[in-house]
């Protein structure tokens, strides 16, 4: 085996796991505060891609800076979808929620393919063609760039969840609903910011991949399927769990390619989520709830 | 709240109406002043691009045919689409096939890629219903019908294939490898075959591997990496190719993963003659251009290519372009406007157009020649249902512009090979 491949697969699958766990960190985060599985995250995601791609062809700005519109728009549509849609049907049964979740999924997707057409595209930035050589080994810098801002990123949602009083609200909410309703938290509106603040996350992830990673309508559901196998793994509602999940599947991926036919990567990310829920069925980083 | 209750005498009163409806006799209802063909590609998902394009192409031809007067053996009846969408999901290639059916189509045309036009192919012969398949390459669609004719397990053969297969695009593929290489004087060694891993992929790389392997060439496959289709990175799969130091990669893409390969490719810094494609969409489509702009540049790719020395194929390719803002009339558009054309030439000569098996006798004795695509003879069908004149051209990009560059009789400029260096 060369070793050199194997480092380059091992780099490759770290640097491109920082984007895996952003657009996870998001989704748990919605679904550890209000117990509604997004599935519309990947959808959204491909929101942010072409709101960067927007930006990049007809302002000239890069996504490495536009992600921060990115976010703040997918954070209004976030907080329009849960103060509009989700907030009616909080309190109903989880298949009624995957319902209203997949018809937001796909009006957004069939909204974006009669905008922008069925032509898969990627934003170009001078960043994205850019490498760093180390020997043998290179260094992709648009994803060494991605992988900084995804961890930036999450420690900056951390320390808002922990370090400020709307963040120290919306841990009650999750926490204990009843209890924070009886000290006088207004609990929608704390789940609309939730639901807006995830929602910003894979808006930021989408802006930051746009020049990595090819995108076209359709590709929502994808993105869907691999954000709910990370965070299952790393465990539903926990942050951590998300981060450590992306980098690992990724890498997975990544390592499965090398030694394997590529074709079966994702049998690998896949067998891992099986080992994972066989072992810790909450995942690695889960509460178990009775 | 009111509750609507269905009580045992509306629901009777209801059967009896529908009854009376279905049972109407048919010779009684209006007769059809057009005929109607289901037309189904896949125009949402995944493979919307080149679905939307087929659309176009088929709608195109049908209202050029109209508007030359219809079918005119037949006292001018007029061609009518009935559209479906296979949403890129396989399974549906028969459900929207049932769909058409139900409306009354008596002939299909379709569907792009290769899993949802088998699936309509099986709904051709249960419901007889003739299908032209404009596009899709993997062998067994026809070949299996073709061979439950032969057992006796079914009587008469209703689908047919205006379009390369699989086996043919890997012969033609070798064959093309072998003279441009002789023809720039340059003799690669080592090539390194790269896939998606769907039907299609699945079925142009075994078609390419056979042929060489029968062809014996000077050069060798030294690895053959497929990958998952869609894929989310193509890094790993690209170092993996390199560590095989390879003079030509040969990739078969889709238009997503040729946007993940090219840029991958010219980062990593591979030290190629040239990327030769055997056959596969990604490389020369407008939008691939515009968004992989110079890692397409001299990359070359045998495709189905419109015979741009024909002077209505540039007609007609200007007017797809104003119809479709500003597109390439490419393999896609140009197979669907053809196969439509089949057709007509089909029905003039059908004895009778309500008798589907009369629709079948003249299909098989096809001989149109009145193409836009880069034929190597007239349209006929073999035993198998396919027509083995239907071929590839070798283009490449220059100067930003698919360009056909072989065979000689075919070229539009003079090949670049190897390319230069950057």
């Amino acid at each position: 085996m060369d070793v050199t491949l194997v480092l380059q697969g091992l780099l490759s699958g770290l640097l491109f796991g920082g984007v895996y766990s952003l657009m996870a960190v998001g989704l748990t985060l919605i679904f550890g505060v209000m117990r509604v599985v997004n599935f519309a995250h990947g959808d959204m995601m491909v929101w942010g891609m072409y709101l960067s791609y927007l930006l990049a062809t007809r302002a000239g700005i890069d996504p490495y800076l536009s992600f921060v519109v990115s976010a703040a728009a997918l954070f209004a549509l976030g907080l329009l979808v849960q103060r509009g849609l989700v907030d009616r049907v909080i309190d109903a049964p989880h298949e009624m929620q995957i319902l209203l979740m997949l018809g937001v999924a796909l009006v957004l997707e069939n909204l974006a393919l009669v905008a922008f057409g069925p032509e898969p595209t990627r934003v170009r930035s001078p960043l994205g063609a850019a490498t760093l050589w180390l020997g043998p080994v290179f260094v992709d810098l648009a994803r060494l760039v991605t992988f900084v801002v995804a961890v930036l990123l999450t420690v900056a949602l951390s320390l808002f969840l922990y370090r400020t009083d709307l963040g120290r609200t919306i841990r009650a909410a999750a926490d204990n609903t009843y209890g924070a309703l009886v000290i006088g938290i207004d609990v929608r509106r704390v789940y609309a910011v939730a639901f807006g603040v995830g929602a910003a996350c894979v808006g930021a992830a989408g802006a930051l991949v746009s020049s990595i990673l090819p995108f076209q309508p359709p590709t929502g559901l994808s993105l869907s399927v691999t954000s709910f196998n990370i965070v299952i793994i790393g465990g539903m509602g926990s942050l951590l769990g998300a981060f450590i999940g992306g980098l690992l599947v990724s890498v997975a991926e990544s390592l499965g390619a090398v030694f394997l036919k590529p074709s079966l990567k994702e049998l690998v990310s896949f067998s891992l989520l099986i080992v994972i829920l066989l072992f810790r069925p909450a995942g690695l980083f889960g509460k178990r709830t009775s | 709240m009111t509750k609507h209750r269905l009580t045992r005498r509306t629901f009777l009163k209801a059967t009896a109406a529908g009854a009376t409806v279905a049972g109407f006799p048919l010779p009684l209802r209006a007769q059809p002043k057009t005929f109607k063909i289901g037309v189904i590609h896949p125009v949402t998902g995944a493979l919307a691009e080149p679905g939307q394009a087929c659309r176009l192409g088929a709608q195109m031809a049908a209202d050029a045919i109209n508007a030359a007067g219809g079918i005119k053996s037949k006292g001018g009846i007029k061609l009518q689409l009935i559209v479906g969408d296979t949403q890129t999901k396989p399974e549906n290639g028969r459900v929207e096939a049932e769909r058409v059916v139900n409306r009354g189509t008596r002939m299909l045309m379709g569907s792009f890629d290769s899993g949802s036009t088998n699936a309509m192919a099986s709904l051709a012969q249960q419901r007889r219903v003739p299908l032209l398949i404009d596009i899709a390459a993997a062998d067994p669609i026809t070949a299996n019908v073709a061979k439950s004719v032969k057992d006796g397990q079914q009587k008469v053969q209703y689908v047919y294939r205006n379009f390369p297969t699989g086996s043919s695009f890997g012969r033609k593929a070798v064959q093309y490898f072998n003279e441009i290489f002789k023809e720039a004087n340059a003799s690669p060694k080592r090539v390194v075959l790269m896939y998606c891993n769907d039907l299609f992929g699945q079925n142009q790389a075994r078609g390419f591997q056979a042929a060489h392997k029968a062809a014996n060439p000077s050069w060798e496959i030294v690895e053959a990496i497929p990958w998952p289709e869609p894929p989310s990175d193509l890094s790993t799969e690209v170092s993996k190719a390199k560590a095989a130091k390879p003079d030509v990669i040969a990739p078969i893409t889709r238009p997503a993963s040729a946007l993940l390969l090219f840029p991958e490719i010219r980062k990593q810094r591979i030290e190629l003659m040239g990327i030769v494609g055997p056959g596969s969409p990604g490389l020369y489509e407008a939008g691939q251009l515009a968004a992989l702009k110079e890692d397409l540049e001299y990359v070359l790719t045998s495709v189905p290519w419109a015979n741009f020395k024909n002077p209505k194929t540039n007609a007609v390719a200007e007017e797809y372009r104003k119809r479709s803002g500003g597109k390439t009339f490419d393999t896609n558009s140009g197979y669907s406007y053809d196969g439509m054309f089949v057709i007509a030439d089909i029905l003039e000569r059908a004895v009778s157009l309500e008798d589907p098996d009369a629709i079948v006798d003249a299909m098989k004795t096809t001989n149109f020649s009145g193409g836009l695509m880069q034929y190597a003879g007239p349209v006929v069908f073999n035993e198998l249902g396919d027509n083995p004149n239907a071929i590839s051209t070798m283009i490449q990009i220059l100067s930003q512009k698919p360009v056909a560059v072989w065979p000689k009789e075919a070229a539009l400029q003079k090949l670049v090979f190897p390319r230069p260096k950057a």
